[in-house]
């Protein structure tokens, strides 16, 4: 279960220490205990190897043409709508019985997938992106720190920089929950009488995770009232926070591919990363927190009174 | 003294399902040695009286009519309780054995003998692999006796189980291995119709009793540790033809095309609420099992009970008791409905759950929402700990195990005390992980389960593999629990409970003992020993002609782990008012 503070994963010394050690940072900044994402930026290495940028430039010739721009835009702009009442839904508490406000969040959300989906977005990324090595999840937590942009759009919606940081060194430090999502393409056949032809490639995984569990929130919650407590509905909201702030970094990364292309070929491999890494840990985070109530995490039971 | 009534000499039925094997393939099991065609053998069949039965008999099912057990939960609501009141606590021990049925058969033996009233009353009662008998149920005496031919290739989980009959009009229904149900004419053993309802090639199978509702038969299906999609479906009674067929993986509640082999199988008997016209279905695991990575999202419908229409299967609502499940916590014990019950300062209609997540849900019945859910019922250890598989040595004992907690077996109700009676389970398992780094040609699903006792025995365990349990459905309060000890048997606690109208719990236990329980208090006021674990789910019953109260229960070992001893004995105990 993750510990949280407003909502929040919170984080301490060992999490900060072992964030550092990840992205290469053992001098001056990690003898401090404290740090936000904008104390690293220019602190971090820059990517040397061209990599990324070579995974986002394949990427970027798959799609360019195939994107509908002006669809993503509305899709994007509505979701950021939607992502700033993430508050509104914490202070609603319980969803009536008839409630459609979590499906109402994933509406976009959806919009979005469907469009990527038709177009092969999801095979392509799949395709050019390595599976979540440690190598891999550390260049694209210094290429993230290192872009404004990313972690600025989302400041917008009203994620602060602790919350930012928080949730990344959240997700770096789970490099071996990220590594059980293995990539379709490396899915053996015959396995259990599981075909991979049936799986969806992983970034679409991520994302169809998200948006399906967000969906099930209204009617999940409602029914099981009885056993909710207010931190079981503040973690419900943190992990929301942290699989849409991955939803946006994918849906932004796309909306650039389609229409203005600001992002570079490192940063948008970058934005895609990240945003499937935190909406792989957030969706588990949900599941482990709000999903897996167990007699300590319950509400005690009324005994029919 | 009892009598001990042999098949005949002369049974080609019973012959042909001896000789089946079943042999342990690499996914399973399958079967072999299978006869070409099914096999009707009759004998005395004109003792069957002919008297349909219609829906209006089906409804007085065990409660209305003491005289009858008409389907594999009793009643509709599958509370498995008589109205029968002959044998009390104060008179249980005077419960003598009747007759024994040898079936001929040794295999698997977890049915219910449903009994049709009359002079005499007729039982009729199934085991593996698919073969059914009718019986003379005042004496024990075989009337007809049948065996389904079921194809080469099945492919079968966990044994080769049947547990029950359906009855309406003059024909019995039964599931078969290969994913179907046949009829047969219950007056003569032949058969009239068969409908396969999934391809056994790809690893559906049917075990479950099928129920006889309104016009229609409905079923399920099985084969969720083989990737297939689970379903309800309703057959017409007379034709076998499909009426409808709900799909328990919609593709909307699934990421890209997992839905496809989802699972989410309903291999045990669905409820049903006359009153509403409700069906309350048990719903198993998703698939793939453990590696939850490739099925994203809450994998609505699994695990819990989904509630249909019974006119054309729309969903009502789901509760789910584990979404996006990694342990194998089905959710597949039958489900029984309670109507008019005190909550609240409320009445409400209930729908209880057992699950192998060891709780009891108690749900309202017109709208899934959780009203109470019961304290722990076996122990809670190291629970939902060992995803996502970060443990450092990658292994963790965990209660309830993968068997549960409470699988397949039935629960029980009774009226008289409002409580709700349960067979589970308490060993522990191990689920263990390998590196998920992928290599080319290698399982990334590499890692397996251990079972009881070849495991790290957690700590806190207290030893005890399976207990018969009570609770109070409003209250979620544990009334009486009656622990079964590792130093009493290796083998574990199969089969369903029934409840009497005087306040008893008859239960077979593991150890050959059917027991009778004091229903408010736990304390055993009889027990019988049958010389094989019980893993059946008893039915009773009253005869005005000979006014005597009977219970059955058919007896030997079966099931996926730690089954115990083969049997083939059908055993009838009665007692005189």
């Amino acid at each position: 279960m993750s510990q949280y503070v407003n909502g929040m994963p919170q984080i301490d010394q060992e999490d900060r220490r072992q964030f550092l050690k990840v992205v290469g940072l053992t001098g001056a900044v990690a003898a401090g205990s404290e740090f936000t994402l904008s104390d690293l930026r220019g602190e971090v290495e820059g990517e040397t190897a061209g990599e990324l940028a070579a995974m986002g430039e394949a990427i970027r010739s798959d799609l360019v043409g195939s994107l509908d721009a002006a669809l993503l835009g509305n899709e994007l702009a509505a979701l950021e709508g939607e992502i700033e009442r993430l508050p509104e839904l914490r202070a609603m508490g319980v969803p009536a019985q008839d409630s459609t406000e979590y499906q109402q969040l994933a509406e976009p959300g959806w919009a979005i997938h469907e469009h990527l989906v038709e177009v092969g977005f999801f095979e392509s990324v799949e395709e050019h992106l390595p599976e979540f090595t440690p190598e891999h999840i550390a260049s694209t937590a210094r290429e993230f720190i290192n872009t404004a942009t990313l972690a600025s759009a989302l400041g917008e919606l009203g994620y602060s920089e602790t919350e930012l940081t928080s949730t990344v060194v959240n997700v770096v430090n789970n490099k071996e929950r990220l590594a059980m999502w293995v990539p379709t393409k490396n899915i053996p056949a015959g396995v259990e009488g599981f075909d991979p032809a049936n799986i969806a490639p992983l970034h679409q995984r991520a994302a169809a995770g998200v948006l399906l569990w967000t969906d099930y929130l209204d009617t999940y919650l409602w029914q099981n009232e009885v056993l909710l407590t207010d931190t079981i509905l503040d973690n419900n909201y943190g992990d929301l926070k942290q699989m849409y702030a991955g939803l946006h970094l994918l849906a932004n990364a796309a909306e650039d591919l389609a229409g203005s292309q600001e992002l570079s070929d490192a940063q948008l491999t970058a934005a895609l990363s990240a945003g499937a890494a935190m909406m792989i840990v957030g969706q588990e985070d949900l599941t482990n927190d709000v999903m897996r109530i167990t007699d300590e995490m319950r509400a005690p039971r009324t005994g029919g009174a | 003294m009892a009598t001990i009534q042999q098949a005949f000499d002369k049974d080609p039925a019973a012959e042909a399902a001896q000789n089946i094997e079943m042999v342990e393939v690499e996914d399973g099991y399958t079967l072999t040695n299978l006869p070409d065609e099914s096999i009707t053998a009759q004998f005395d069949v004109d003792q069957i009286p002919e008297r349909d039965v219609t829906q209006d008999d089906l409804d007085a099912s065990a409660v209305d009519n003491d005289e009858s057990w008409l389907m594999y939960g009793g009643n509709y609501q599958q509370q498995r309780h008589t109205s029968a009141d002959v044998i009390t606590p104060d008179n249980v021990e005077d419960l003598e054995l009747e007759y024994l049925v040898q079936s001929g058969v040794s295999s698997s033996m977890e049915g219910v003998p449903i009994v049709v009233p009359g002079d005499p009353p007729v039982m009729y009662q199934t085991n593996g692999p698919n073969h059914a008998k009718a019986i003379n149920a005042r004496t024990g005496e075989t009337l007809w006796s049948y065996t389904y031919a079921n194809p080469q290739g099945l492919l079968l989980c966990c044994d080769a189980n049947n547990r029950g009959f359906a009855v309406h009009g003059d024909k019995v229904y039964m599931t078969t291995l290969d994913s179907g149900v046949v009829a047969l004419n219950r007056y003569t053993g032949e058969e009239e119709w068969y409908t396969s309802t999934g391809d056994h090639e790809i690893g559906y199978s049917a075990t479950w009793a099928p129920v006889a509702y309104d016009g229609q038969i409905i079923t399920g299906s099985a084969g969720g540790e083989y990737g297939v999609s689970g379903f309800v479906a309703a057959l017409d009674p007379e034709s076998g033809d499909e009426i409808w067929r709900t799909n328990t993986t919609p593709a909307e509640e699934w990421a890209g095309d997992s839905h496809e082999h989802g699972a989410g199988t309903v291999w045990m008997t669905p409820t049903i609420d006359p009153d509403s016209g409700m069906i309350h279905a048990p719903v198993g695991n998703p698939g793939p099992d453990f590696d939850g990575t490739v099925r994203p999202g809450p994998n609505r419908y699994t695990i819990g009970t989904l509630t249909l229409d019974a006119n054309d299967g729309s969903i009502q609502w789901h509760y789910g008791e584990s979404p996006h499940d990694v342990w194998d916590y089905d959710s597949s014990a039958t489900k029984v409905r309670v109507n008019d019950v005190d909550i609240n300062g409320e009445t409400r209609d209930i729908v209880v759950s057992p699950g192998k997540t060891a709780w009891v849900y108690t749900m309202d019945a017109e709208t899934g929402q959780l009203l109470e859910r019961s304290e722990e019922t076996t122990q809670h250890i190291n629970m939902w700990k060992m995803v996502p598989h970060v443990d450092e040595d990658r292994r963790v004992a965990f209660v309830p195990g993968a068997h549960g907690g409470n699988d397949w077996q039935p629960p029980s109700y009774n009226p008289e005390t409002g409580l709700m009676y349960f067979k589970q389970n308490n060993a522990p398992h191990e689920i263990f992980w390998e590196e998920a780094q992928y290599e080319a040609g290698q399982t990334y699903w590499g890692g397996g389960l251990n079972d009881w006792p070849d495991v790290d025995e957690p700590a806190g365990w207290n030893g005890n593999l399976s207990a018969v349990l009570a609770v109070d459905p409003v209250t979620g309060e544990r009334v009486w629990r009656d622990w079964i000890s590792q130093d009493d048997t290796s083998d574990y606690l199969w089969g369903g409970s029934i409840t009497t109208g005087s306040g008893l719990t008859f239960a077979g236990l593991q150890t050959g003992h059917l027991v009778a329980y004091d229903g408010e208090n736990g304390d055993r006021l009889w027990e019988f020993q049958l010389g094989a674990p019980i893993c059946s789910s008893l039915s009773s019953w009253y005869d005005p002609s000979e006014g005597k109260q009977y219970v059955a229960a058919q007896v030997g070992g079966s099931g996926w782990l730690h089954g115990g001893r083969r049997g083939s004995t059908i055993a009838v105990f009665g007692l005189e008012e």
